[in-house]
């Protein structure tokens, strides 16, 4: 009785004082610093809102193109994935063709830079379809009747922010369509064996089986690329679409109010992104429990 | 579509190669209604390749494969409708696992066979008792045992009401105590009248259940005959040594 309890006695006041002590310290090493650095960084800029009207200006603006940002985002977003799905079956197709016309987009989006991509579609390939669409109306007029019924189309019809979500679409369906075809490729040879054996078709096989275990595999970086999109829709400026950046130019070089409006700018993206990644953790986190 | 008396599986001088590898040379069985073929034959004689090619997972180069009086191609759109009349139980199970064990059992039914969802429940439940796991109906396969999930397969490939069933190793990938569960629900299938065709090397099971066993070789068979027969006095001397080696 007096050994185990005598021994025991002197050994836990002194255990647990250094384990309390260990774990605040492991505590303290593992809290977040990044995150308390940004949120200083946002609590000082909220104070520069505060003293300094330019600020507020500068954060007026910007947000004025924080819906275009949203909107080309979302939109291209979910084309890219529309596009990357198709691609990327395309990819792991047997048919010769399918696989080859797949392959091509894939190596042709890869091998230019998205800024290029989106001046080619804006200024070279919109305004060619509307040539061609034009030249069939021309062609069509005697057998339409109507002189109007496709000979109307006009350049500017096509706004440049169309232009930029078609471009951003097709620049990020190609990067999806890798990411789909690594994650229909991770699954097992054996369930579409299992699939195909049971009478299903090759296209039910991929769509009941295969696919539902592939996109659960590659969520994170689908979540990713929605980020990086996030990002690069700060592209679309280039071409004069009013997203943030660009309200944020046409501000800044008309008050020379650089610093406040570009850090500002780099702010406001930081604060969508973040949010943006809590979300997708979230989705992750929810879709790994089902 | 077949006749009582001819063979149900039909397998007519049937080469495949893999590369330079020769592995089916000529190979010809016929499988009549109920009866159970047990194919054996050391790694790589093309046991699996030979069960494989009867529903269309692996092409022949030559030769032909009738099941149920239709010829099996692989590029024909009939090959779906034979599949569904062969069922195949695989080594590695291959389970849906984003689905439950029900939800295993029913897929193929609701979207191959057309069956409504209630239908094609009560058909999965009564399997699930006949291969005696009724109460995993709910569990995901990652959940069970390997024997229980083998079990599992067997009933799914059974809920397509197949003609013949084939067994490509079905217990070389299980733990040895989990082995006998496994063979005992083939045991009862054999008696129920099923035809099958299993690789194995559970050399009780063929004793058994088997009305046929085949000894395989290099890709041709070299021996065939009741399991009696075949086991007891091995007329061939490859396949003594065969035996000599996993009777022990």
């Amino acid at each position: 009785m007096q050994g185990p309890a005598g021994s025991g006695a002197p050994r836990t006041p002194q255990a647990t004082p250094i384990s309390a002590q260990s774990r605040a310290v492991d505590q303290l090493a593992n809290l977040p610093y990044w995150l308390i650095f940004i949120l200083l960084a946002g609590i000082l800029l909220i104070y520069l809102y505060s003293s300094n009207e330019t600020y507020v200006t500068a954060l007026g603006r910007i947000l004025n193109g924080v819906v275009v940002t949203i909107y080309v985002t979302a939109i291209s977003y979910i084309s890219a994935l529309i596009l990357g799905l198709a691609a990327g079956l395309g990819r792991v197709s047997k048919n010769k063709v399918i696989y080859n016309v797949a392959t091509l987009y894939v190596q042709v989006i890869r091998g230019v830079p998205i800024l290029v991509q989106l001046l080619f579609w804006a200024f070279v390939i919109v305004p060619l379809v509307i040539d061609g669409v034009n030249a069939l109306g021309q062609w069509l007029t005697p057998i339409l009747g109507d002189p109007n019924a496709l000979t109307t189309v006009r350049s500017r019809d096509i706004d440049f922010t169309l232009r930029c979500i078609i471009a951003l679409a097709f620049a990020y369906g190609g990067y999806e369509a890798e990411t789909f075809r690594a994650g229909i490729e991770s699954i097992g040879r054996g369930q579409m064996e299992a699939a195909r054996s049971l009478g299903m078709s090759y296209p039910q096989a991929m769509r009941y089986v295969v696919l539902p275990q592939a996109i659960r595999r590659v969520l994170p970086p689908l979540g990713n690329d929605l980020i990086s999109m996030l990002k690069d829709s700060s592209l679309v400026s280039a071409l004069g679409v009013r997203d943030m950046t660009q309200e944020a130019r046409l501000y800044a070089s008309a008050s020379f109010r650089y610093i406040e409006t570009y850090t500002t700018l780099a702010f406001m993206y930081l604060v969508l992104t973040l949010i943006l990644s809590a979300v997708v953790r979230f989705v992750e986190t929810r879709w790994k429990q089902m | 579509m077949s006749s009582a008396t001819g063979p149900i599986v039909s397998i007519q001088d049937v080469h495949k190669h893999f590369g330079n590898v020769h592995a089916l040379r000529g190979v010809s069985i016929d499988v009549v209604k109920g009866q159970v073929l047990v194919v054996i034959g050391p790694s790589g004689c093309g046991k699996s390749t030979l069960l494989r090619s009867i529903n269309g997972l692996e092409t022949i180069d030559s030769g032909r494969v009738i099941v149920d009086g239709t010829v099996i191609d692989s590029q024909h759109k009939n090959i779906n409708t034979v599949r569904a009349e062969v069922g195949m139980v695989f080594q590695q199970f291959n389970l849906f696992p984003h689905l439950t064990v029900l939800e295993n059992l029913t897929l193929a039914q609701t979207k191959v066979r057309k069956r409504n969802a209630e239908e094609s429940k009560q058909i999965a439940h009564d399997l699930l008792k006949k291969v005696r796991i009724p109460e995993k109906a709910q569990n995901y396969p990652a959940q069970l045992s390997g024997g229980q999930q083998q079990r599992v397969a067997i009933a799914r490939a059974l809920a397509m009401n197949p003609k013949v069933m084939l067994f490509d190793e079905p217990t070389s990938a299980l733990d040895p105590e989990m082995i006998n569960e496994v063979l005992d629900v083939m045991l009862d299938l054999a008696r129920e009248g099923m035809t099958m065709l299993v690789v194995s090397h559970e050399m009780g099971f063929a004793r058994n259940a088997a009305s046929n066993v085949i000894f395989m070789e290099a890709g041709q068979i070299i021996a065939k005959g009741p399991p009696r027969e075949l086991f007891d006095n091995p007329s061939n001397e490859r396949m003594r040594q065969f035996l000599s080696k996993i009777l022990h």
